[in-house]
Formats: C-alpha cells, structure tokens, sequence
C-alpha cells in the first residue's frame, strides 16, 4: 500500500483529504504543519506529499524545499494544496521543488486523478 | 453657562474606533459559529459517509451516493476556506484600529503590514490544479 503524508493544520482539511485517499487505497499518514511533517517522513517512506502552504511553524514551501534535500525525498512527488492562487507563489512552490499546485477547495475525482498520474 | 464644544475629528475617531470594536465582535461571533457547524457537518459526514454506500441497491444508486459524497467532501472545505479568510479580515481590522488611533500619520499601515488576500475564491467549485 502506498503511504501519502497529508499535512494541513485545519483538522477538517486533514479529514476531507485522509477521507478521500483512504477510500482510494492509501495508506494516509497526517501532520498538522511542515514541522511535524518533517519529522515524520525521516522516520518512514512516503511515496507521496499533499501539503498545505499556510501553516504554523513551517510552512509547505519550506517543507518541500526541506524535504527535496534529503535524498530519500529527490524524486518524491510532493503537491501543494492551498487557498493560495497568485502566480507569485505558484512560482515559489515549483522553484522549490513542488510537483504541483492545487488550488483548494479540492474534488476528490480530480485530486485522485493528479496523484495516481504521479505518484510513482 | 459654558458652551459644550465638541471637536468632530475626535467624534469621528471615537465613532470609528467603536465600530472597529463591533466588528471585531461580530468577528469573533462568526468564527464561533462556523467552528460549532463545521464540526457538527464533519461529525454527520462521518457518520453518513461510512453508513451510506452500504445502502446502495444497485449500480446507479452506488453511483449517486458517491457524487454526493464527493460534493460534500468538496463543500465541507468551506470551514477552512472561511477561517482563513475571518483571520485575515481580523487582522485588516487590528490595523484598521491602529490607523484610527493614529490617523495624523503619514505613512499607510494598512498596506504596509497587512498581507494580500489568502483566499480570493467565491464560490465552492473545486479549485484549479497546476502541474508543474
């Protein structure tokens, strides 16, 4: 089974998403910001990272920024799903290494259609 | 008899400044309200979305039970959409009172310090999806 780590700090976020891919096969490990997404993904493999950008502590730019210098993490497909739809910080998240950008509120047809094209 | 002078900048300010406070009331008031109906919503959906598919007598009823459960989990997003955006129209206000307390400075705080709008959404149709 393939592991997806979802992190949001809206805990209703993090149930629509976890809803969603576990009906769809995933295995979901959740983190409620970029830190203790961070933290869980050196202590497991993820086959994929669904991040939300405006967070406490770390947000999800920096998360995949942090995350694409382990080597694990290289070639993990990581998307950013926000509420955040200016050019500018799509520019952000793919200078930092993000797959891809998801602009929230998601559908779960669509959502799952975008990760089972690249998730690996 | 002395006459009672009132300066009108200071009425006005008094008069910005409390409708700056109502605001912020209502502000609060309405966070409350949608954190009480958006766990409430979550709360039903769980129970709806592990029941319902089990009831499904045939392929077009299974079909049906899950668009609807999809469109649900599409508008349920609504408490996260709508708690950033109250948190940001907080903080426009915070800055808003500044301004009021402060109204002979030059400078312009509220564009100074306040950030763009985090959700420019309207509506709850699913969002765009960029590949990079």
């Amino acid at each position: 089974m393939q592991s997806i780590l979802a992190v949001d700090d809206s805990a209703s976020m993090r149930q629509m998403v976890s809803f969603t891919l576990k009906g769809a096969g995933y295995n979901v490990i959740e983190a409620a910001d970029g830190q203790e997404a961070l933290d869980k993904a050196r202590q497991q493999h993820i086959d994929l990272v669904l991040t939300d950008q405006n967070m406490p502590r770390m947000d999800g730019i920096t998360l995949v920024r942090q995350l694409r210098a382990l080597a694990p993490f290289v070639a993990t497909p990581m998307l950013i799903l926000t509420t955040e739809s200016s050019d500018e910080m799509k520019a952000q998240g793919r200078a930092a290494g993000a797959t891809g950008w998801l602009v929230k509120p998601f559908d779960p047809a669509k959502l799952l259609d975008v990760i089972r094209r690249v998730i690996k | 008899m002395e006459n009672l002078i009132i300066d009108p900048t200071t009425a006005a300010q008094r008069g910005a400044a409390r409708e700056c406070q109502a605001i912020a009331a209502d502000l609060e008031r309405l966070k409350v309200l949608l954190a009480e109906a958006g766990d409430k919503l979550l709360a039903s959906f769980n129970v709806v979305g592990a029941v319902a598919p089990a009831l499904a007598r045939d392929e077009r009823e299974r079909r049906q039970i899950g668009g609807a459960v999809a469109s649900a989990v599409t508008a349920l997003q609504f408490q996260d959409m709508a708690t950033q955006l109250t948190a940001h129209a907080q903080r426009r206000l915070a800055v808003l009172q500044d301004l009021v307390a402060t109204l002979a400075q030059e400078t312009d705080p509220l564009l100074a310090t306040t950030r763009l709008q985090p959700v420019k959404q309207a509506g709850m149709g699913a969002g765009s999806i960029d590949l990079f």
